[in-house]
């Protein structure tokens, strides 16, 4: 049993050189963060390009309003929402089932069933659309939330597949085989142990897919009409084009608006990246 | 061995979606007239306009529009394009005039609306010429929604502080050019993106119409000497630096108002743009018609662009579509058109808001004025869609022109070879 | 007999055969009948003429003759493929470094933090905001003058200067999600091996190239094949920022195809541009995964 503290690896000047280069780098990143707030915040009357680097007023709050006032933004929400949680989390379930059934089951012909799922992320998206606007409204599911529901889920269920039966390979196969030696079941095995050990993961493919879904703009478009199924993003382009609609700050204010949810889930989901993985306890 | 199932399974579910596919789309008219319209739409940013306009159709003709925005105009085309082939064929949208009209004409998609037009220009709502533009093989098809004319806009305290009046001939502007480009002021707005066909359709059709007309026709070829000639000046005007940075990315209103350039060349909805970006309407911004390049003309070129409003044929909401259509041509709609959006009207007897728009729409009227298409909606989309290119590979980096013009020739002649 | 109750691990030959398929089978159904399905319709359109409008006509295999008959394809597969050893070089790299340098590190998860903010960002937001950084007389230049450079190129429009400033705010964007996905395969890493190389007075690069680097493979695979990936489709900041121009210099192959299929409405032409694409894409993926997973893990 190995004990569950692991001491630091690097000696502590090391550290310090460490969280130097991060913050530096960190800061440098946040560089277009700052730009994209001070610009959101500027009044569309008095906006100019010429000195992009200063805050000159604060009128966030006003574009924010303007933003949600020509896009509809409010009645999308919800929606959305439940797109960007009920997608990933089926998402999820199923890439790891995917990934448990090739590496812990070792499933006959894995490498090409694996290929199979991974494959439905390589073609791009723009070529499917118009093809699943068809059957969609054949089928009545264009315009409907279980339409979207679905469409997102299958989206993502090719990464999650990956990033899971990868991650399972890191896992000893003698701890699958000790399980079967305690009389757990395939399922039980599959939900009590594997899927705790992999919680880190889990969550990281969750709030990257919801993410990716949050944001998504091209499905929306095509596959959604009414204020009520559209998804956010979608609705918030609607307001930018050649034939007037929103200024550019108006439209930063709604971009920064849609990207706070995200930025918050990020915040919450930071513990589950905090430590190692407790490998030893089987 | 199961691997090798895989596809099998696959293709006899995509075998089953097409035979779903073959059974042709489109869903009977219920023949309704009153009631919710589903309307679609690229030009998204005008949602809240047409919300706004809900108020008068809902107690005028009992019709609300419900309305979808497609802030991508491309992928907005290939969407109403696949939904004539299923029951969701819109009962009202917009679309272009010019060839990708016609191509929706030609297949028998686009319910006509000859009636309509008679009643409309019988009772003086529209002019015969507007009519010309909607008419394919003497019927009608679709109304117009909106109308722009593609003039010049100018910073008004640039020409003031530079004392500089509006040019009312071609030789005129480009002394303004000249005395702005000795100022250090550039006087002309370009982008190497999309919008980089004005100042080729201005010149051209500036110097003779039957040119112009000839390019969109097949019978003048872009490599003619007449157009290497307007090319030439073209680039001439590049190299004293008349025109912007192709490569800034500042929106061009806000451009305009904070003085990076003095004019702009664009169309008459850009009204609301610069109002948006905070400038004033004849204070701080105006705008004339730019003169021909051939002062000879006896009238003076003006680019016109026509959105149109359709009804599909095989929509289920097709009398309901003609019925707002009727609707939308008569003053009282055209008037609370131009309150909600502030747009040139076509109609002669509507009011508009905006005075500048208001006085723009009787000058082009008169008998000095001519109208023609919008190279955008003139050119077929094949070669519009080269021709954006190259002009855009021109501005960006402008040398000799017959590179860009041999280009966009190839493909004119493969695309006049397929049509014979 | 069911597989479920079997409790001789090595026991016949195959024990959970069905249990299995089971558990494999929603992924594949799902990924099959959503996108599959709309893939083999495009995949048929491409031997066809087809304008959006009426039938199809079958063509054979005109449209892929004209493909690579056009000289514009070859500087869109030029373009794509300096997308995809971009993207490898930078995100990648960048995001292997962060990864480590926040491993075990006390406040390391808020140190990775500022890398996730831009993927939070929507795209529109991306490509406006950077369009915003790059454009001539933008926020680049006007930084860049107050340090005495005035003489800026134009970022995005001298080709091939345009591509690689994409690519880097594209990896402005990407950089965290690396992190984040090394940082899970660090986290999967055993201790006892790490404790073993401490004690024998590793550290630092030893350290990494003879544990931490064999042990992040899984993890790496799943980086490296998910950027190729990525790369090889990049469309949406390209389309934002420069819509492949000026001309047609910074096109890469999905413009391209979305340009023929949604602008041209040469829907034929567009859908063998996709296959094309999808099958470059599916034999790099086949390949580089091959190499990575099949020779440890599966027979």
């Amino acid at each position: 049993m190995p004990s569950k503290s692991t001491a630091p690896p690097f000696k502590s000047t090391a550290r310090v050189i460490r969280t130097a280069v991060l913050a530096v780098l960190g800061l440098l990143w946040l560089i277009p963060v700052y730009l994209l707030i001070i610009n959101a915040a500027k009044a569309p009357e008095t906006f100019t390009t010429t000195h992009s680097w200063r805050p000159t007023d604060f009128s966030l709050l006003s574009n924010i309003g303007e933003a949600m006032r020509l896009s509809g933004l409010a009645d999308s929400v919800l929606s959305t929402l439940v797109y960007a949680v009920v997608s990933p989390v089926i998402a999820v379930l199923v890439g790891a089932a995917a990934g448990f059934a090739i590496v812990a089951l070792r499933l006959r012909h894995g490498f090409a069933w694996f290929v199979a799922i991974f494959g439905g992320t390589v073609f791009p998206l723009q070529m499917i659309l118009l093809p699943l606007f068809d059957a969609y409204s054949r089928m009545n599911l264009f315009d409907t939330r279980l339409g979207m529901i679905l469409v997102y889920t299958a989206i993502s269920i090719p990464f999650s597949a990956f990033v899971m039966r990868n991650f399972f390979t890191g896992i000893a196969h003698n701890v699958f085989e000790a399980s079967v030696l305690d009389g757990a079941s395939t399922g039980r095995i599959f939900f009590r142990v594997y899927l705790p050990m992999a919680s880190s993961a889990l969550v990281a493919i969750f709030i990257l897919q919801a993410t990716f879904i949050w944001n998504d703009f091209l499905l929306g478009l095509v596959l959604s009409q009414s204020d009520t199924v559209r998804p956010i993003v979608t609705s918030l382009a609607g307001m930018q084009s050649t034939y007037g609609g929103a200024q550019m700050s108006t439209v930063l204010a709604g971009g920064l608006l849609v990207s706070l949810p995200t930025v918050v889930l990020f915040l919450c989901t930071q513990k589950f990246f905090s430590r190692g993985l407790a490998l030893g306890q089987y | 061995m199961r691997s090798r199932k895989i596809p099998l399974v696959v293709a006899a579910a995509a075998s089953a979606s097409m035979l779903l596919a073959s059974c042709g789309g489109g869903g009977e008219d219920d023949g309704a007239t009153t009631g919710t319209l589903d309307f679609y739409t690229n030009k998204a940013a005008w949602e809240p306009d047409f919300d706004e306009l809900n108020a008068a159709s809902e107690s005028r003709a009992d019709i609300t529009l419900n309305t979808t925005g497609y802030s991508d105009a491309e992928q907005y085309d290939a969407f109403v394009r696949q939904s004539f082939r299923t029951d969701k064929s819109p009962g009202l949208f917009t679309w272009q005039t010019g060839p990708s009209l016609a191509e929706l004409v030609e297949e028998d998609l686009i319910a006509e609306t000859t009636d309509i037009w008679t009643k409309a220009v019988d009772s003086g709502w529209v002019s015969t010429d507007l009519r010309e533009t909607y008419t394919y093989d003497g019927k009608q098809y679709c109304v117009p929604m909106n109308i722009a004319y593609w003039v010049m806009y100018y910073n008004k305290n640039i020409f003031a502080e530079q004392g500089i009046e509006e040019p009312t001939t071609w030789a005129e502007l480009n002394s303004i050019a000249e005395r702005l480009t000795g100022a250090g002021i550039t006087p002309y707005y370009q982008t190497s993106t999309l919008f980089t066909f004005q100042w080729f359709q201005q010149m051209v059709a500036g110097t003779d119409p039957e040119l112009y007309e000839g390019l969109s026709t097949g019978e003048v070829k872009y490599t003619d000497p007449r157009i290497v000639d307007i090319m030439e000046t073209w680039l001439d005007q590049e190299e004293a630096g008349w025109f912007s940075d192709a490569g800034s990315t500042t929106d061009p209103a806000v451009g305009l108002k904070q003085g990076d350039y003095a004019m702009i060349n664009f169309g008459s909805f850009f009204n609301g743009s610069l109002d948006g970006a905070g400038m004033v309407s004849g204070e701080d911004y105006d705008m004339f018609v730019i003169p021909a390049t051939n002062p000879d003309l006896e009238q003076t070129p003006v680019a016109v662009e026509s959105g149109p409003l359709c009804v599909a044929e095989n929509s289920s909401q097709k009398t309901l579509g003609l019925t707002y259509s009727e609707w939308w041509m008569s003053p009282e709609a055209q008037t609370a058109w131009s309150e909600a959006r502030g747009d040139v009207a076509f109609n002669p007897k509507a009011t508009v808001a905006d005075p500048m728009l208001e006085e723009l729409g009787t000058t082009v009227a008169s008998d000095d004025y001519q109208l023609y298409d919008r190279y955008y909606e003139a050119t077929p989309t094949p070669i519009l869609t080269v021709a954006l290119e190259q002009f855009g590979a021109f501005i960006a980096n402008p040398g000799d022109p017959m590179p860009f013009l041999e280009t966009i020739q190839a493909e004119a002649d493969d695309y006049w070879a397929e049509q014979e | 007999m069911t597989s479920d109750k079997a409790t001789r691990p090595k026991a016949a030959k195959d024990p959970y055969h069905w249990s299995a398929r089971g558990f494999i089978a929603p992924g594949v159904l799902g990924v099959a009948v959503l996108l599959y399905v709309p893939l083999l319709w495009t995949t048929f359109i491409s031997f066809t003429e087809y304008n959006g409008l009426g039938d199809p006509e079958w063509i054979g295999v005109e449209n892929y003759v004209e493909m690579f008959d056009d000289p514009a394809f070859l500087g869109s597969v030029l373009n794509t493929l300096l997308w995809v050893g971009g993207t490898l070089l930078v995100p990648v790299g960048i995001g292997l470094g962060i990864a480590l340098l926040t491993w075990n590190l006390k406040g390391g998860t808020w140190l990775r933090l500022p890398f996730l903010i831009p993927y939070a960002v929507s795209g529109i937001g991306v490509a406006v905001i950077w369009s915003f950084i790059l454009g001539s007389g933008g926020a680049l230049d006007q930084a860049l003058g107050a340090f005495g450079f005035s003489d800026t190129p134009r970022w995005l429009v001298d080709a091939p200067l345009n591509t690689v400033v994409m690519i880097l705010a594209t990896a402005w964007q990407g950089v965290g999600v690396n992190a984040l996905l090394f940082t899970i395969g660090l986290q999967s890493i055993p201790k006892e091996p790490l404790e073993a190389a401490r004690i024998d007075g590793a550290g630092g690069f030893r350290l990494f190239r003879s544990i931490l680097w064999p042990m992040l493979r899984p993890l790496t695979a799943v980086v490296v094949g998910l950027s190729i990936v990525a790369s090889l489709k990049t469309f949406d900041i390209v389309q934002g920022m420069t819509k492949g121009g000026p001309g047609r210099d910074s096109e890469t192959l999905a413009l391209t195809m979305y340009k023929e299929t949604f602008v041209n409405s040469e829907y034929g032409l567009g859908s063998a541009i996709a296959v094309f694409l999808t099958i470059v894409t599916l034999a790099a993926a086949i390949l580089y995964l091959r190499q990575q997973l099949s020779s440890k893990h599966e027979g």
